[in-house]
């Protein structure tokens, strides 16, 4: 049919022309508007919940997205600022041992070379550390070593630019120690497992008593006198031996060792005075 | 094919009041029951132009509570129009889907404002004309545009 398309047009004008006339304002109560809003409204409640529905689901997917969105960059700033956070403690805690570093070597009456420990053997056989100070720094064999804590150990190694120091816990380091209390002559040596002894004569365990402090003697001129070497833990009173033996708690914690005095010259003082673990 | 026609005409008057706020741009919105009506009357003839013209104007005035009837009216006549013009242009050329749809808002809205004018509508022409007809009008021509792209663009790659 050639108008049907014609007719169409004609129909849906007419209703729509229709629909807007029934709305034309005064009309009575029961009048053509009510009429119309009879449909219109329950299409309306329907059209406004389905176009609820999708704002709903739009607005809770662009929420969703925006939440993932700010979750995402709040975890990169957390993880940065946790990686901040702990490069500021690091600096801190290096700081604060430089200081504390810098003021011992200012106290001190003898000359020192600071260096930085650019190696650790941790193994069960040798224990020690390596530095990167050697022969140029006018670094010598059998140079003491410290930290502001106490005696470290001693370099048995002398490489052009680094040095490597025997540590206070090597099973093959001997130390000359005093009871800093009672002056008991003993050795201070490094045992197998990781610890620290000292070998002192047992003559009635020669006083020697738990939380003594154990410092260097001087004897054989290589490490100055007073240097702190550990504190008395246990007394093991071998009534019947040559010897006694006391363990001890060392100075120093060898494993956080980061930077250290060399002592590259000699001093006939008890050094003691200038420790503050004395 | 029915069934899909008659939920894009649904969804399409459904879209105007969920979907155009989202699109928002200062003022203005896209009138997407048009879109889609300039849409169907170009592909699918001044029939169904002209009534998915009056289906998504009818569910436009139902949902904006305005005078029923009026969008229907004007959209049926905007579909069943672009549906007769398709046979003089080559609609498959996006200038001209573009352009016909900028041409097609202004005279929807022009044919809006006058019937209202019927109901004392308060606003005046030329303010309507620069601040909701015109930039509504743009609008419809950019989203047309990128309707007509993501169209072509899916059906090049159909045909791959």
């Amino acid at each position: 049919m050639p108008y049907r398309k014609y007719v169409l047009l004609v129909s849906v004008l007419v209703v729509s022309l229709l629909l807007l006339t029934l709305q034309i304002p005064g009309q009575a109560a029961w009048g053509p508007g009510e009429f119309v809003s009879w449909f219109t409204i329950p299409a309306q409640v329907l059209v406004t919940k389905a176009h609820r529905s999708a704002l709903g689901l739009w607005s809770t997917y662009r929420s969703w997205q925006e939440l993932r969105a700010e979750n995402r960059a709040l975890h990169t700033e957390a993880e940065r600022l946790r990686v901040e956070s702990l490069q500021a403690a690091e600096i801190r805690e290096e700081n604060s041992r430089l200081r504390r570093l810098l003021a011992l070597k200012e106290r001190l009456p003898l000359e020192t070379l600071s260096g930085e420990v650019i190696g650790k053997e941790w193994g069960g056989w040798v224990r020690s550390l390596t530095v990167n100070r050697g022969r140029n720094d006018g670094v010598g064999r059998l140079t003491a070593v410290i930290v502001p804590g106490g005696l470290v150990g001693r370099v048995v190694t002398v490489r052009a630019n680094a040095a490597v120091i025997q540590l206070l816990n090597d099973p093959a380091s001997s130390v000359g120690a005093v009871v800093q209390r009672t002056r008991a002559q003993g050795l201070v040596e490094g045992a197998p497992g990781g610890g620290v002894r000292f070998k002192f004569l047992a003559r009635a365990s020669a006083g020697v008593q738990v939380g003594d402090l154990i410092v260097t003697s001087g004897v054989g001129g290589l490490f100055p006198r007073g240097l702190p070497v550990g504190r008395v833990s246990a007394v093991e009173d071998r009534v019947s031996g040559l010897f006694g033996y006391a363990g001890l708690a060392p100075v120093v914690d060898f494993s956080r060792v980061e930077e250290v005095l060399l002592l590259v010259s000699q001093s006939a003082a008890d050094l003691g005075a200038h420790f503050a673990s004395r | 094919m029915r069934l899909t026609l008659a939920l894009m005409i649904f969804g399409g008057g459904i879209a105007q009041s969920s979907l155009a706020p989202v699109l928002q741009v200062g003022p203005v919105t896209p009138d997407i029951p048009l879109i889609l009506t300039a849409f169907l009357g170009l592909r699918k003839g001044p029939e169904v132009g002209c009534l998915s013209g009056f289906a998504t104007g009818l569910i436009q005035d139902v949902a904006s509570g305005t005078f029923v009837g009026a969008q229907a009216l004007t959209k049926a006549l905007a579909g069943f129009g672009v549906g007769l013009l398709r046979g003089w242009f080559s609609v498959e050329n996006p200038v001209v889907q573009v352009a016909g749809l900028v041409l097609l808002t202004l005279a929807e809205g022009i044919l809006r404002f006058a019937l209202l004018q019927l109901f004392h509508f308060p606003a005046e022409f030329a303010e309507m004309m620069l601040y909701v007809i015109l930039p509504q009008a743009l609008y419809n021509g950019f989203i047309g545009s990128a309707v007509t792209l993501a169209l072509d663009w899916a059906r090049a790659r159909r045909s791959l």
